[in-house]
């Protein structure tokens, strides 16, 4: 008796549910439940972890990660023209920064901006400049590289269209060549500020006063003070959430809205 | 080698076509004033590395001549033509382009390419712009036209291509056929003096080809000075003045459409008509 197409695929999603059912019945047995909601999900005594939660926790997060963000862009826009500069000393000092950043984790970089600016320089930083520099340094690298590779996006033939008009190179870049790798950039640069929400986190290691606190910090803090295991973390991780699930909605949007860009 | 025809060529060209139909909106002579301008080269030569692509041309084009170039893939059509609007830099040679020497090096670059319209084989169109904003952006940003100007003048030049009712679309909402004759018209619309072709129709479906050769039948009736890559020997019989075949950087033949093509002289000029014609052999 021959299979159909139709057939096996019916085969494929059967043995796939199968699977998928086996794995949660197992789950199911083996974990302790009672443990898992003592530990995880004993809300009932977080009354008092809001409004702050939200006011002060969240408020840190998005005002560490926007600060990070917006020097994040400037100075990897300025890294992208150094990188592509004729002049090759810029072109060095330039990839050099981006391995450097992109190669050590992010958590040195609080180190030395929390720490070790006071021992070197005596600068007595706040939370959010601390915060802030450290997520803008890291990011200006990564959106170096990203603002360089939308511009390469953008075919050369657009660039000779422009220029074969009469513009000037500069007016060719600013009318023709930016505004076309701005919308192919858009997806990578979201996804950048997910990544960045999440690494504002780090400012833990530095410690930070209770009114600068952001989420991870409030979270942590509130296995201290209420009687709910680890849960303070749950409701941290659920703050995250409700801002990098919009972001990333927003990226896949853009991904797939083919943007008005010209084709290879 | 040249057979230096050029010469008694280009009194031919200035006897005057006749008069289009259509005069408003093709951005000529008679329709706003501007002069043709026409193209002398000597002594071109372009490497790219060890590659010698142009080696030695000698044509010219005259003022409201519409010169067609032929030749095989890869014998340098292309960079014959970037090297007039100086998209590629010659490695020597001289190339004058009505007043401006392309190739001197105090050349205003910008300045002389206002005044040479160029259409790719891809058409180039800005994609994020619309087909109207496509025709006024340069005039605009470039020459300082107030948007109003901008837009009458696009508006006619589209009009003159039969797109008018498209203006408000994007480039990627239109037919080949018809992204390429937004393209043409968005040359136009800088008023240029000299139109360049590089194989406008060899990216098209075969059906919309007709279009684009019309409109540019239309231009050259109007008086501009043309130099088109092509391989449609139909157009280049009916509109061409002169025919120049290129063979491995070098000008092999030139002369009359009908003589060129109909009567070619040269081996290799013979030879490579001989698959254009007849690409499945006769
Ligand atoms: N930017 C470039 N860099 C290196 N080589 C190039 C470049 N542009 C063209 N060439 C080379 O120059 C030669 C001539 O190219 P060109 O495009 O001028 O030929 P063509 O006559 O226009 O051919 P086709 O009919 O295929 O368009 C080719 O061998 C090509 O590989
Ligand atoms: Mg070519």
């Amino acid at each position: 008796m021959a299979m159909t197409t139709r057939d096996r695929a019916r085969l494929s999603l059967g043995i796939q549910a199968g699977i998928f059912l086996a794995v949660v019945i197992v789950l199911a047995i083996l974990i302790d439940w009672t443990a898992i909601r003592g530990s995880f999900f004993a809300f009932e005594n977080l009354g008092p972890m809001f409004p702050e939660i939200i006011t002060v926790g969240l408020f840190n997060t998005v005002q560490y990660t926007v600060v990070g963000f917006v020097f994040g862009l400037l100075g990897g826009t300025l890294l992208a023209l150094m990188r592509m500069s004729s002049f090759p000393v810029y072109r060095w000092v330039a990839t050099a920064y981006i391995e450097f950043f992109r190669g050590i984790p992010a958590i040195l970089v609080f180190i030395a901006l929390g720490f070790g600016a006071s021992l070197a320089f005596g600068w007595n930083l706040s939370t959010l400049q601390i915060a802030g520099s450290a997520l803008a340094i890291v990011a200006s690298a990564y959106i170096a590289e990203t603002l360089r590779a939308g511009l390469q996006a953008v075919p050369k033939g657009q660039l000779e269209a422009a220029r074969a008009l009469g513009m000037p190179a500069w007016r060719a870049m600013v009318t023709i060549q930016i505004p076309q790798a701005f919308r192919i950039v858009l997806p990578p640069l979201t996804n950048e500020a997910i990544l960045l929400t999440k690494d504002s986190s780090l400012i833990f290691v530095v410690g930070m006063a209770g009114g600068a606190a952001e989420l991870t910090k409030m979270g942590r803090d509130g296995i201290n003070i209420y009687q709910a295991g680890l849960t303070p973390l749950v409701v941290a991780g659920f703050c995250y959430l409700l801002l990098t699930v919009p972001l990333s909605l927003l990226a896949r949007r853009m991904e797939h809205r083919n943007p008005r860009t010209a084709k290879k | 080698m040249s057979q230096s025809q050029s010469q008694s060529q280009s009194d031919a060209a200035r006897t005057p076509r006749p008069e289009t139909t259509a005069a408003k909106g093709t951005g000529v002579p008679g329709g706003h004033g501007t002069s043709a301008a026409g193209v002398t080269i000597t002594g071109l030569h372009k490497s790219f590395g060890d590659n010698e692509v142009l080696k030695g041309i000698d044509m010219s084009v005259a003022p409201g001549e519409v010169v067609c170039l032929i030749g095989a893939s890869g014998s340098g059509k292309s960079t014959l033509l970037r090297c007039v609007n100086r998209l590629e830099t010659p490695n020597a040679g001289t190339i004058t382009v009505g007043e401006h020497e392309a190739t001197h090096p105090d050349v205003n670059l910008d300045a002389m390419r206002r005044q040479i319209g160029m259409v790719f084989q891809q058409f180039n169109l800005f994609p994020h712009l619309s087909v109207l904003e496509n025709c006024t952006i340069t005039p605009r940003r470039v020459l300082g036209q107030s948007k109003a100007e901008a837009e009458t003048e696009a508006l006619a030049q589209l009009d003159a291509v039969g797109l008018e009712h498209l203006s408000e679309r994007r480039p990627d909402q239109l037919s080949g056929g018809q992204q390429q004759r937004v393209a043409i018209a968005r040359a136009l619309t800088m008023k240029p003096q000299l139109m360049l072709f590089d194989e406008p129709t060899s990216a098209l479906d075969p059906e919309t080809v007709g279009d684009v050769l019309a409109s540019m039948r239309k231009l050259a009736q109007a008086g501009m000075t043309m130099l088109v890559v092509t391989h449609e020997m139909g157009f280049a019989r009916e509109v061409a003045d002169r025919v120049v075949f290129m063979d491995q950087g070098l000008v092999v033949e030139e002369g009359p459409a009908a003589a060129v093509i109909g009567d070619p002289q040269q081996p290799r000029t013979q030879d490579f008509l001989r698959r254009v014609l007849h690409p499945l052999g006769e």
